[in-house]
């Protein structure tokens, strides 16, 4: 088996860029989420290896041979669509094995179909054309067409999309172990930051056409590259402020909202950072009924249950709203309390106001 | 919004028979004509109850029609067989070339590609006289004059662009994803064009195929000037009921009601297949 | 007494050459002032039917809607004195969007400064400020969405109906919006329903959640109840994410109690003093019932159901564990990270406690102890 590489990809239409300078290698085994906002170029990318867009600039290897300029049918790659693209005019029989390129024997087809549609657990509406098939058995019928011919890429978009929540949540389980089997060099596009944690051994995040992070998905969660990176991982997702770190008596420490906070020493380069942005995730905040120097004051606007979880909309003096996701078993705040918020040093992310990007963090490094 | 009260409801039914009847009456009015003689025709006031004959249809299929000026030769059966000759072949043509290049347009951004697709269109725009007194020139030069193969071909003036257009629409509506889900399966564009595009677009190709045949069916003009007797089809052959004794209504009726059965026969029996639209599941996201 | 009261509503569709569809079965139900309520359910349940007769777009097949103790199920839409937001946003393409909002203020005849006032708090709390002067088809979806919820909020209303209010928004902001939203509807004292088949969003927003299946009400309760007393196997099966584990167990007595078993490798016992003496005879009576226990109830790394790794995630701030035991499928949900790989073997703690009871029919026989 092979693994795609993509050497500085670089794809416009008219003025606007989708990609720029994209670098990506897949080992053959190895599924590589692709990850971002709508409109970031996922979807492009995954056109320009199948074949339907050729890239500006750079390179697509697949086993170490350029496919830039084959015509899709000669690139060896299995692809699923977010909107199934299942040939309506065939039933899910035909649909799978006229994935099967290379012309088997009548004999092996068959067994060919049964086999993967056995593992697809579809087998009992292989007779049925697409229109009779729930989202869910149409996503899985596609899903056996892209993987019945063996194929050395495996391009999955958005395949979970149009699904629903419940299927979704099994198909999340179910296809890892499933795509492992076929040792394929998997991309996976997802716009669900837990779809791509939980299926992925690596994230790339795709932001504005540029990857703005590779790595694997808890180094993603922990430690993100840059603030835009950390938006787009948790629900409910990072909160913000500026701050303008400073060090006094050997210890760097920040103001917000009139609170003192102490980052710790361990922050200490971004001593010289200037402006910066610092992020804490909603279930590293704690709210207590006490002040004190490091606790933020607040006033809840709302509370919202999430996830077995309580989520409150905090409204600083000055206006910032933070969200809150406390533990289900934690003393419930109601609306209109004053409440103060703290959370500890370690849990802060700090990132530079100018680039965007994370302030390196000691302490961080050590634990990863 | 179905808070329509029983008056709104007697009134909509009401203006529906009205718009019913004003359509139908032409039709059922020709129907009645054609089996009448034509004296009972021109009988003031009409009567609705009379004596039907099946004279007038005895008369067009034998090819003799006796008037009191004296007895005369039709060859409207000539005529309906060259209708069906002509319209056939033109919608034949039509559609070989105007598929490809519809699938093409929908597909393909291509270099004035829109304006190609537009100027087919706007011959629909001109007046068939315009097109026609040029056109007969070059015929002649061309020796295309009277020749079933010279109506064929300027019957694409009608029958082209219409099929170019409607099955665009139907291509364009095809996810593009499909073909390419084909493809990556390790087919051609060919193969993806003919076994994907085309059976999916079926019921577009069938209902533009079907207008086109209509209008080339009722075309008129570019007969009377481009083709001789024995090849001009029912509707210029039925100036030949104009006679030096009058006009042959009664004969006109029947030759009206003959040349339109097979069209609405056609008609009816698609709009079933064309309703069922291109309403696929798989193709919904 | 209630601000809208639906009273025993049916609403069948029938159109000629197919059967009639009986979308909404026999509805009863009355919604407080000051409340606010979603209608959660799969596609085709009916709570769209519902909330589309209480606008006024649908009519009632039979019973009666009631509005601040107002017949309205007869009154055309524009009479009934609700706000809607439509789930297709239904935007006016002519006009910017400072006018879409505006435009149901200025039927209010309200003066000048206030429209402009109004229009410019909401767009602040939807964060929509800066597209004010652009029209609909420049914007983006979710804000687009952001739009049709801002035009529906603005009013003065006696009720808000909101059809899948956020299902389009930005991830980043839906949050944070569910917050504000909730805040400005408590705040002002407005009375919503809302539209959803996403459980997360109900649990977020809803004061009551009423959760519909087939046209039927199934539940009608808030959240906490839902998840911790669901009335029936469907809505215990339906709330929760990800859901409920159920097994189907044999019963046998033992020692005053019963002993509910999954083939040799599963046993749950429960002793005969925390049943009621319903369920106890209940109990008595079946020979195999379905047992329930949310993913967040199972302990990874203790007990005694061993279990073979099948799948484990870690998705940030919780993992999720699947095991296979006996044939089952267990899931659990940890907020600790799980170091396990698949095949590993590891054991699950599934107490008696967090178990639910489901009777053949469906019905609870007996509720978990704390959910």
């Amino acid at each position: 088996m092979a693994r795609l590489e993509l050497n500085s990809i670089g794809k416009g239409f008219g003025p606007v860029r989708c990609a720029e300078d994209l670098s990506l290698t897949v080992e053959s085994g190895e599924i590589v989420a692709v990850f971002g906002p709508s409109g970031s170029g996922k979807t492009v990318l995954l056109r320009m290896i199948a074949g339907m867009f050729e890239p500006d600039d750079g390179d697509i290897m697949v086993g170490g041979q350029s496919i830039v300029g084959a015509p899709p049918e000669r690139r060896g790659i299995g692809m699923a669509f977010q909107n199934f693209a299942l040939f309506p005019h065939m039933t899910a029989q035909d649909n799978i094995a006229s994935g099967l390129r290379a012309k088997a024997g009548a004999r092996e087809l068959a067994s060919r179909v049964t086999s993967i549609s056995r593992l697809l657990k579809i087998e009992h509406v292989l007779g049925h054309m697409p229109r009779e098939l729930s989202n869910g058995q149409k996503q899985r019928t596609a899903l056996a067409r892209a993987l019945i011919g063996n194929p050395e890429v495996l391009l999955l978009d958005d395949p979970l999309r149009n699904v629903d929540a419940k299927l979704r949540y099994e198909m999340r389980l179910e296809l890892p172990n499933l795509l492992r089997r076929s040792s394929a060099a998997v991309l996976y596009v997802t716009q669900d930051y837990r779809e791509a944690m939980a299926i992925a051994d690596r994230i790339a995040v795709l932001i504005d056409g540029r990857l703005a992070q590779v790595a694997r998905p808890e180094e993603v969660y922990a430690r993100p590259a840059s603030v835009a990176v950390a938006r787009l991982f948790g629900d409910p997702s990072i909160n913000l402020v500026e701050v303008v770190p400073a060090t006094d008596q050997g210890c760097l420490m920040c103001e917000i909202v009139g609170a003192r906070i102490r980052l710790g020493s361990f922050h200490d380069q971004a001593a010289d950072q200037g402006p910066c942005w610092l992020g804490v995730r909603p279930d590293d905040l704690a709210v207590v009924r006490s002040a004190s120097e490091d606790a933020i004051p607040a006033r809840v606007v709302a509370v919202t249950p999430m996830h077995e979880r309580a989520v409150l909309l905090l409204r600083f003096p000055d206006g910032t709203e933070w969200l809150a996701a406390l533990p289900p078993d934690s003393p419930m705040a109601s609306a209109d309390d004053g409440v103060f918020v703290r959370f500890a040093p370690e849990a802060a992310l700090l990132f530079d106001r100018a680039t965007g990007l994370r302030v390196d963090v000691p302490h961080r490094r050590q634990a990863a | 919004m179905d808070h329509s009260s029983l008056a709104s409801r007697v009134f909509r039914r009401i203006a529906l028979a009205l718009v019913l009847v004003f359509f139908m009456f032409p039709i059922v009015w020709i129907f009645l004509m054609s089996f009448q003689t034509n004296e009972q025709i021109l009988r003031i006031p009409p009567r609705i109850l009379f004596e039907p004959t099946l004279a007038n249809y005895e008369a067009l299929i034998s090819g003799h029609l006796r008037t009191t000026a004296g007895n005369l030769e039709i060859s409207f059966m000539r005529n309906l067989m060259n209708s069906f000759v002509l319209s056939s072949a033109a919608v034949l043509l039509a559609l070989l070339l105007g598929v490809p290049a519809a699938y093409a347009f929908a597909r393909f951004k291509f270099r004035l590609g829109e304006t190609i697709a537009f100027t087919l269109l706007s011959f629909r725009f001109a007046p068939p006289l315009l097109v026609l007194l040029p056109l007969s020139l070059y015929y002649q030069q061309l020796g295309l004059n009277d020749t079933y193969f010279g109506i064929v071909w300027v019957y694409q003036l009608i029958a082209l662009p219409l099929i170019l257009w409607i099955v665009r629409g139907y291509f364009e509506d095809i996810s593009p994803d499909i073909e390419h889900a084909y493809r990556l399966a390790g087919h051609s564009w060919r193969e993806a064009f003919t076994r994907i595009a085309v059976p999916l677009a079926g019921p577009g190709i069938a209902a533009a195929g079907l207008l086109s045949f209509i209008f080339c069916w009722n075309n008129f003009v570019f007969a009377l000037i481009l083709a001789s007797a024995d090849k001009q089809p029912v509707t210029v052959g039925a100036l030949a009921f104009v006679t030096a004794s009058g006009i042959q209504y009664g004969q006109i009726a029947a030759a009206i009601v003959l040349s339109v059965t097979p069209t609405l026969l056609l008609a009816l029996y698609a709009q079933r297949y064309l309703v069922e639209g291109l309403s696929l599941g798989a193709v919904k996201g | 007494m209630g601000m809208l009261e639906i009273r025993n509503v049916d609403k069948v569709y029938r159109s000629r050459g197919k059967p009639p569809v009986h979308a909404v079965r026999a509805l009863d139900m009355e919604v407080k002032k000051g409340e606010i309520v979603a209608l959660l359910g799969s596609s085709g349940c009916g709570k769209t039917s519902t909330l589309r007769m209480v606008a006024g777009f649908e009519s009632v097949t039979s019973g009666a809607i009631a509005l601040s103790q107002r017949r309205i199920d007869e009154l055309p839409p524009a009479k009934r004195n609700v706000a809607m937001a439509f789930e297709g946003y239904s935007l006016y393409p002519p006009l910017t969007i400072r006018e879409n909002i505006a435009f149901a203020l200025k039927a209010q005849q309200l003066a000048h400064r206030e429209v402009s006032h109004r229009v410019d708090a909401i767009a602040r709390m939807v964060e929509i400020e800066d597209i004010l002067d652009s029209y609909p088809r420049s914007i983006s979806g979710g804000q687009q969405q952001r739009v049709s919820l801002a035009r529906a909020l603005v009013r003065d209303a006696d009720l808000y109906l909101l059809d899948e209010p956020m299902g389009q928004l930005e991830p980043q902001l839906r949050a944070v919006l569910r917050g504000r939203i909730k805040g400005l509807l408590a705040e002002r004292g407005m009375t919503a329903i809302f539209v959803t088949h996403d459980q997360t969003e109900a649990s977020a927003l809803a004061d009551r959640i009423a959760v519909m299946e087939d046209g039927v009400l199934q539940q009608f309760a808030n959240e906490r109840e839902l998840k911790n007393r669901p009335a029936n196997l469907f809505v215990a099966s339906f709330i929760g994410e990800p859901p409920m584990n159920l097994l189907e167990t044999q019963v046998a007595h033992a020692d005053g109690g019963f002993c509910l078993s999954v083939g040799a490798d599963m046993a749950f016992r429960i002793a005969g003093d925390t049943l009621d003496q319903a369920a106890r005879k209940l109990l008595e009576q079946a020979q195999s019932v379905r047992v329930g226990i949310r993913p967040q109830r199972i302990a990874v790394g203790t007990g005694d159901v061993r279990v073979r790794v099948v799948s484990n995630q870690w998705l940030g701030d919780q993992s999720h564990v699947a095991g296979e035991c006996a044939g089952h499928l267990l899931i659990a949900v940890t907020v600790n990270r799980i170091a396990a790989r698949p095949g590993d073997i590891v054991p699950f703690a599934l107490d008696p406690r967090h178990l639910h009871v489901f009777g053949a029919d469906g019905t609870c026989i007996r509720h978990a102890e704390g959910g």
